[in-house]
């Protein structure tokens, strides 16, 4: 049953009597599945193009993401074939693992005495804070699911406020705003969904303005993180200090501009492939290297992706056979929304920069693999909404 | 009913991302479409940079095309002006950069205060920053903005400290060279020559500045080229310096002065007079008894130089100057208290002093090294005849003089040399010009300089003027002396200044020109004339001008073999390697021949009897007894120039000498100050130099020195002769 993914039998001249229309294996979305494909090849391309011209080997970057693309894959396959609510049921588990990672990472700052995001296992380095997603998306989901009511009680939502804020003091604390206001996208959109009150939401704002305010108040996070903030405030300031990241967002918000309606064309972007005009583009603006090069056009073909994308894991929220499966798309969508708005947004200058990657598109493995399981579970949801 | 509520939710879920996705949107369109033009303006701006490109300093060879003066790249890392004007910006920038370039932030700092570098150009923070540090920065210009390494080049000079007088070195221009050197388009910052041929050739071998404008877009990346002056490199060098020979004279010289200062052997130290009653006439020193009780006191030696010359094309083949230095020392990164150490000023001990060049910055009596030219000056005017006699009996009574007035106590009578072992001045005898030349007569001279005074108030100087004194020769090195002839005008001056003593008039006496006559009282002059007069003699009569410079090359002379350039494949813009004739003298043979007979009999002897029992040898004789006479012949003249209160140990030693073969027409003159008398310190100098031009000696290959020891505590390792054979004199030198 685990793996009847991989192990569903060809059809006999007869019909596949076997597996009934109901079966998971017969209800993969494949439109989803379609959209995150084509995501995917843009990814590789966008990094392939944004890193060949600053980094000794040209290829070096997108190589290393096909290879994180391909265990992505895997590690989809595995959480598609588990019924999500079996994963529920361990949720608490991978929730502790979860809260000691980021424990121990925050800890390991501390000594080292900087910023410390990810731990080094051999070659790989491991983000806990991209992984907290999955985890905390779970949790979360299970714990608002055990209450069938119609709306959040009062219980029940400080009861998510705890689950949630946990993970997102611990992870400003690192500090990583950016992962931290995913998982404030997820309690927001989870707690909407579930029926909360709009002053609970509202109290979640707050509470998530005031503790970033706190942080910087009593320097908890380090200067570099306040410097972006300066840095986007003050686009015109010559302080040394603000360089670094008013350069990297004025070239991409001029790369951006520069692309016009048709772009200037592939490998072509006078500043994203130029030698070091917008630096760790791959990672932090591959948008502008689409914008760039393929214009107006390319742009709204990739927003329209991640448009259907959303469509799609709307839609299954909609057709969950139950609430775990609605509050679990739910969240992914909330997630995903916010973490392309925030990379497009910081592109376009709306927002201050922050390290968050887009989805699918970014360089970056640990984020891959969190958004591919993330597709996994919604799929899971897809294949296993008839009872 | 529940279905329909979380329907709703989800709704407002939706409505929210279309909320967020419009509004991306919106501002994708605004920007791709409105504000595209605007953008694309601002990028494609047309901001221009302007790079100054670094002409290649010309290289200097020796007459061999060795290479003596060469340029290596380097990088500069610098910084735009206009990022570092907000002191925390440039605190912050300096603070980043520290590490990487190995500066302190305050001494960046230093250098952004100091005003030695021009404001419209970028701050250089750093030279000789290695390649890897360079492409950090610049691969984060991000971290770095504004900071970029720029090339440049660095002078080595493969033989320091060889020659090390002659070719010079670069230096930060000075405050009293800004208008100067502003005015021919130099930047404030740059190295340009401060002493040698580094400086007098400065123009030839500066080159010309490039420069490269390019279109930056407003992050200040290089768009493209608009246009570009390639730097013309400066011209080549050729000296006329023979590097082996060179440094054959530099060990010579440094071996003497060695010898002659740390001698332990009272043969070769000066000896304490003592008068007729036997007492000693200074007080005061540490001396050093021998056997008999008699005081001597150990020559210092510190100084002294030596200049071969071709005498038939002028060209200079050696000039060497000690105390010398390293001319690596300059570009070295030393700290001011270092360099002090190293170069000290000391104006209490002008002997001491090192960035001197002593060949042609000395200002020496010549002692009687000058004689030939006063026994010219006696006979070409007819005031003596070549085979005239004088009886030298030890002393010179000046006849112009009236009886009376010497009775006051003007000096009216003049003695020669006392001799050592008999406490009285020689006496030689009845002697004529050549052999008065042989032994060194002083009394015959004094009475040259009273009969001279007696036909022309200034005879005697127009005729040695004749061969260079007074008169700076124009060779291409910087700060030569031009010399002192003594007369009437220049006692006027001097008297003027208050540089005599008190009671001296401002005219020319004929105590004056008596003094002249041996080459002492106010007569001066350099190394490099004494041997251009010597040359002059030596060549029948041609007054040349002397060169160090004997060609200068096109830029970028191709090398046959690392640090050895293929001068036949260098393109020749000027030339030196002719006679530069500035006058030709009358110097028939009846005058020439009695003064280059004494010449040779200094060196080869008959020296003279008198009285009959006793021979006087001449000045050179003993010494040059072991000299291999049948290889080259010469001809010279010892000299003793007398120094403060003449005491014996403040005797500075100068020699001239000719060679008669015209196939290796050489003059070398040697002058050691404070070494002792002319046969003793100066004479083995030149026959050295001698044997070494004779080809009788085999001489040190050159090579390239190791490189600078910066802990070193001496400004120059000292030089040293393989063997000292040729500078002993295995008989009793006579003194002049």
């Amino acid at each position: 049953m685990a793996f009847s993914v991989l192990n569903r039998r060809p059809d006999s001249g007869l019909g596949n009597v076997r597996s009934s229309p109901g079966d998971p294996s017969r209800n993969v979305d494949w439109v989803l599945m379609f959209v995150q494909a084509a995501l995917v090849v843009i990814g590789c391309l966008t990094v392939y193009s944004a890193s060949r011209t600053k980094v000794p080997n040209a290829y070096l970057f997108a190589t290393r993401q096909v290879v994180f693309v391909i265990i992505s894959i895997g590690a989809m396959l595995f959480v598609m074939s588990l019924d999500y609510s079996w994963l529920r049921e361990r949720a608490k588990f991978f929730y502790g693992l979860s809260l000691v990672s980021l424990a121990l990472i925050f800890l390991l700052a501390k000594v080292s005495n900087g910023a410390q995001l990810s731990f080094s296992v051999g070659p790989i380095n491991i983000q806990p804070a991209e992984f907290a997603k999955v985890f905390v998306l779970l949790a979360l989901a299970g714990f608002l699911s055990e209450d069938s009511s119609d709306s959040v009680s009062y219980e029940r939502f400080v009861g998510g406020l705890w689950l949630g804020g946990i993970p997102v003091v611990l992870i400003i604390l690192q500090p990583d705003l950016g992962s931290a206001s995913v998982l404030v996208a997820l309690m927001m959109g989870l707690l909407l969904v579930a029926g909360a009150r709009a002053m609970y939401i509202a109290m979640i704002t707050v509470l998530a303005i005031s503790t970033v305010i706190i942080a910087f108040i009593t320097r908890l996070v380090n200067t570099y993180q306040t410097i972006r903030i300066r840095g986007w405030m003050n686009p015109d300031s010559t302080d040394v200090a603000l360089q670094r990241y008013i350069f990297q967002g004025r070239n991409a918000l001029r790369a951006t501009a520069t692309g016009g309606i048709t772009g200037k064309g592939w490998l072509l972007g006078p500043i994203t492939n130029a030698k070091s005009d917008i630096p760790v583009q791959w990672a932090d603006f591959p948008f502008s290297a689409i914008a760039e090069q393929f214009g107006l056009i390319g742009c709204s073909v990739l927003i329209a992706l991640f448009g259907i994308a959303l469509f799609r894991i709307w839609r299954i929220a909609h057709l969950s056979r139950d609430l775990l499966g609605t509050y679990i798309c739910a969240g992914v969508f909330s997630m995903l929304l916010w973490q392309i708005f925030q990379n497009i947004a910081m592109t376009l200058g709306l927002m201050p920069i922050t390290g968050l990657p887009m989805p699918f598109i970014s360089y970056g493995g640990s984020g891959m693999l969190t958004y591919f399981v993330l597709f996994g579970l919604v799929q899971s949801v897809h294949m296993r909404r008839m009872r | 009913m529940a279905v329909d509520k979380r329907a709703a939710r989800l709704g407002a879920l939706a409505l929210v991302a279309v909320i967020l996705l419009g509004s991306i949107g919106a501002r994708l369109w605004f920007l791709q479409t409105v504000k595209r033009e605007t953008f694309q303006q601002q990028v494609s701006v047309s901001k221009t940079r302007t790079q100054l490109l670094v002409p290649e300093r010309g290289r200097i060879f020796d007459a061999l095309g060795r290479v003596l003066a060469d340029n290596r790249r380097v990088l500069t890392v610098t910084v735009d002006r206009s990022i570092i004007r907000r002191t925390s910006n440039r605190t912050e920038l300096f603070t980043r950069l520290s590490g990487l370039l190995g500066v302190s932030v305050q001494e960046m700092e230093l250098r952004f205060q100091s005003g030695r570098y021009s404001n419209f150009l970028p701050l250089p923070l750093r030279e000789d920053v290695p390649e890897d540090v360079v492409l950090q920065i610049e691969s984060r210009s991000e971290d770095f903005p504004g900071v970029r390494g720029d090339e440049d080049w660095s002078r080595v000079y493969p033989y320091a400290p060889l020659a090390s007088h002659v070719i010079g070195y670069l230096g930060l221009i000075l405050d009293t060279q800004v208008a100067q050197y502003k005015e021919l388009g130099y930047l404030n910052n740059e190295v340009v020559g401060q002493f040698g041929v580094e400086k007098s050739m400065e123009a030839t071998l500066h080159g010309t500045w490039g420069k490269v404008v390019y279109e930056v877009d407003s992050t200040n990346h290089v768009v493209r080229e608009i246009s570009r002056v390639e730097p013309v490199a400066g011209k080549d060098i050729q000296l006329t310096i023979d590097l082996t020979i060179q440094q054959y004279a530099e060990q010579a010289l440094q071996t003497e002065l060695r010898l002659q200062r740390e001698t332990t052997d009272v043969t070769h130290m000066a000896r304490n007079p003592t008068d007729k009653l036997g007492n000693k006439k200074f007080t005061g020193e540490a001396f050093v008894l021998d056997a008999n009780g008699n005081e001597y006191l150990p020559y210092s030696a510190p100084a002294g130089s030596v200049v071969v010359m071709d005498h038939e094309t002028g060209q200079v083949i050696a000039m060497a100057s000690y105390p010398n230095f390293d001319n690596r020392w300059f570009n070295a990164g030393i700290s001011g208290a270092k360099f002090k150490q190293l170069f000290p000023n000391d104006k209490a001990h002008p002997d001491k002093s090192i960035l001197v060049n002593r060949a042609i910055q000395g200002q020496y009596n010549l002692g009687s090294t000058f004689k030939p030219f006063v026994a010219y000056a006696a006979m070409i005017t007819g005031i003596i005849t070549p085979i005239e006699i004088y009886v030298d009996k030890g002393s010179y009574k000046l006849e112009t003089i009236d009886r009376s007035i010497c009775n006051t106590g003007v000096r009216c009578e003049y003695f020669n040399a006392t001799n050592p072992n008999t406490g009285r001045p020689s006496s030689y005898g009845p002697v004529s010009v050549e052999s008065a030349l042989a032994i060194s007569s002083d009394a015959f001279f004094y009475r040259l300089g009273e009969l001279t005074f007696k036909a022309g108030r200034s005879l005697l100087q127009d005729q040695v003027r004749k061969f260079g004194f007074g008169t700076d020769s124009g060779i291409e090195l910087p700060f030569e002396f031009g010399g002192r002839v003594p007369d009437t005008e220049l006692k006027k001056k001097l008297v003027a200044q208050g540089k005599l003593a008190k009671g001296e008039v401002p005219r020319l006496l004929v105590g004056d020109n008596v003094q002249t006559a041996i080459g002492q009282g106010l007569l001066a002059a350099s190394p490099l004339q004494l041997a251009n007069a010597y040359a002059t003699l030596a060549n029948g009569g041609f007054l040349n001008k002397p060169h160090i410079v004997r060609a200068v090359y096109q830029g970028g002379v191709p090398e046959s073999s690392p640090g050895q350039v293929d001068l036949a494949k260098g393109v020749v813009l000027a030339a030196y390697d002719k006679a530069d004739l500035v006058e030709q003298i009358d110097l028939p043979p009846a005058v020439s021949d009695p003064i280059v007979q004494g010449l040779k009999r200094v060196v080869t002897g008959r020296g003279v009897r008198y009285p009959p029992t006793f021979y006087h040898a001449t000045t050179g004789e003993t010494l040059f007894r072991n000299y291999p006479y049948n290889k080259l012949t010469i001809a010279g003249k010892t000299g003793t120039a007398q120094g403060f209160a003449s005491k014996p140990w403040n005797d500075s030693s100068a020699f001239a000498a000719f060679s008669t073969n015209p196939l290796k027409p050489y003059t070398v003159v040697a002058y050691l100050e404070k070494a002792g008398y002319g046969s003793k310190a100066a004479a083995p100098v030149v026959k050295c130099m001698f044997e070494a031009l004779s080809g009788a000696v085999r001489l040190d290959a050159v090579a390239p020195s190791d490189p600078l020891d910066v802990t070193s505590q001496v400004a120059a390792e000292p030089a040293v002769l393989a063997s000292t054979n040729c500078l002993q004199n295995p008989y009793d030198p006579v003194r002049d």
